[in-house]
């Protein structure tokens, strides 16, 4: 389906959603949304919570992270800690600016104010993707897997498996989300030219995906952490 | 929040990217801080301890703009800000308890294989 952008299209409102009010002061969507999130929150602490644990257990053969991640896919193998994974956070924090932006102009219903911070916010998610696809591919051609861990710990000794099972399974559950997020912007961005909250007389639906967005932002703080830094 | 005028707009659109700007910042301190001990404090005899305490401050720096500007927690009543918040005190608790309890039974697997 094809949609000419630059044809305004019909933004009568006909429909009238009853805007139901809360003793919080937001819609029932909002905070449905908000509790959603405090879910997911607890399923993303279990993974991070088994793995700090893990991680104790074995913290004279765990491989350093300085040494796993150390390559900056298409310029340089090895010497460049930290670089590559900052860029990937740099792109997700600048996504997440983008699309809170896009929600302030939903604030102000202006429809072309969304789509022109929509956008970049789906371009961003896209390449934080990318670029974890070539981290996850330049780590496998190194060995890594679920089942093998070819980098050894701190003093030399063979590291422990689940170095792989649990960086593929967190950073994995998070692109999850990230995934999952794009597709969601996408869909808002062709209910936003097609006109749809402009008949629906609110944005509010910009501001849920909104708070879906920056908790993929949060998470990937708390991953960045937990995977790289420590 | 749903009927802005002019004046809160360009307020809230300054305070978006005042908080942008913190937060890269944040990231950038976290990245060098974390790069130097690698490269100078670690060999001097350091104990990690130091910088695992570092980074983690600069996250929580981190989560409460996220949370507070991006996500509006800071507009929000504070019955419903307070409902958000609480469970996440239980995630201290876990953190700390499960941490402590893996070192202790890495401690007595080591005793254990040590004996034999």
């Amino acid at each position: 389906m094809a949609t000419d952008l630059t044809k305004t299209p019909n933004l009568e409102p006909h429909i009238e959603i009853p805007h139901e009010e809360t003793e919080f002061g937001i819609s029932y969507g909002k905070i449905m949304m908000w509790y959603f999130l405090i879910s997911d929150t607890f399923t993303f602490a279990a993974f991070l919570v088994a793995y700090a644990m893990q991680r104790f257990r074995q913290a004279d053969t765990w491989p350093s992270s300085n040494e796993v991640f150390q390559s900056v896919p298409g310029i340089t193998d090895s010497g460049a800690p930290l670089i590559f994974v900052s860029i990937m956070t740099f792109i997700l924090i600048l996504s997440s600016v983008t699309m809170v932006r896009a929600v302030q102009e939903g604030f102000m219903k202006n429809r072309k104010g969304v789509i022109m911070w929509l956008i970049p916010t789906i371009l961003g998610g896209m390449a934080f993707l990318y670029c974890q696809y070539l981290e996850w591919t330049h780590l496998m051609h190194q060995g890594m897997s679920m089942s093998f861990n070819p980098f050894s710990g701190m003093e030399g000794v063979e590291g422990p498996v689940n170095f792989g099972q649990f960086f593929f399974t967190i950073t994995g559950f998070h692109g999850m989300h990230v995934f999952v997020g794009v597709c969601i912007n996408i869909w808002l961005l062709i209910g936003v030219i097609n006109g749809t909250y402009e008949r629906r007389g609110s944005y509010e639906m910009v501001e849920k995906v909104g708070l879906f967005w920056h908790f993929v932002d949060l998470v990937w703080v708390y991953v960045f952490l937990a995977y790289y830094l420590l | 929040m749903a009927h802005m005028t002019q004046e809160e707009y360009k307020k809230n659109v300054r305070e978006v990217y005042r908080t942008t700007a913190i937060l890269s910042a944040v990231t950038i301190i976290e990245v060098v801080g974390a790069l130097m001990y690698e490269k100078y404090a670690l060999p001097a005899g350091y104990p990690r301890i130091i910088l695992s305490i570092f980074v983690s401050v600069a996250s929580l720096i981190k989560a409460y703009w996220i949370m507070a500007v991006f996500m509006h927690v800071n507009h929000e009543k504070r019955g419903f800000a307070f409902t958000i918040l609480f469970p996440f005190s239980f995630l201290i608790l876990a953190v700390v308890a499960f941490s402590m309890d893996g070192s202790n039974f890495g401690e007595l697997l080591r005793n254990i294989n040590s004996l034999h």
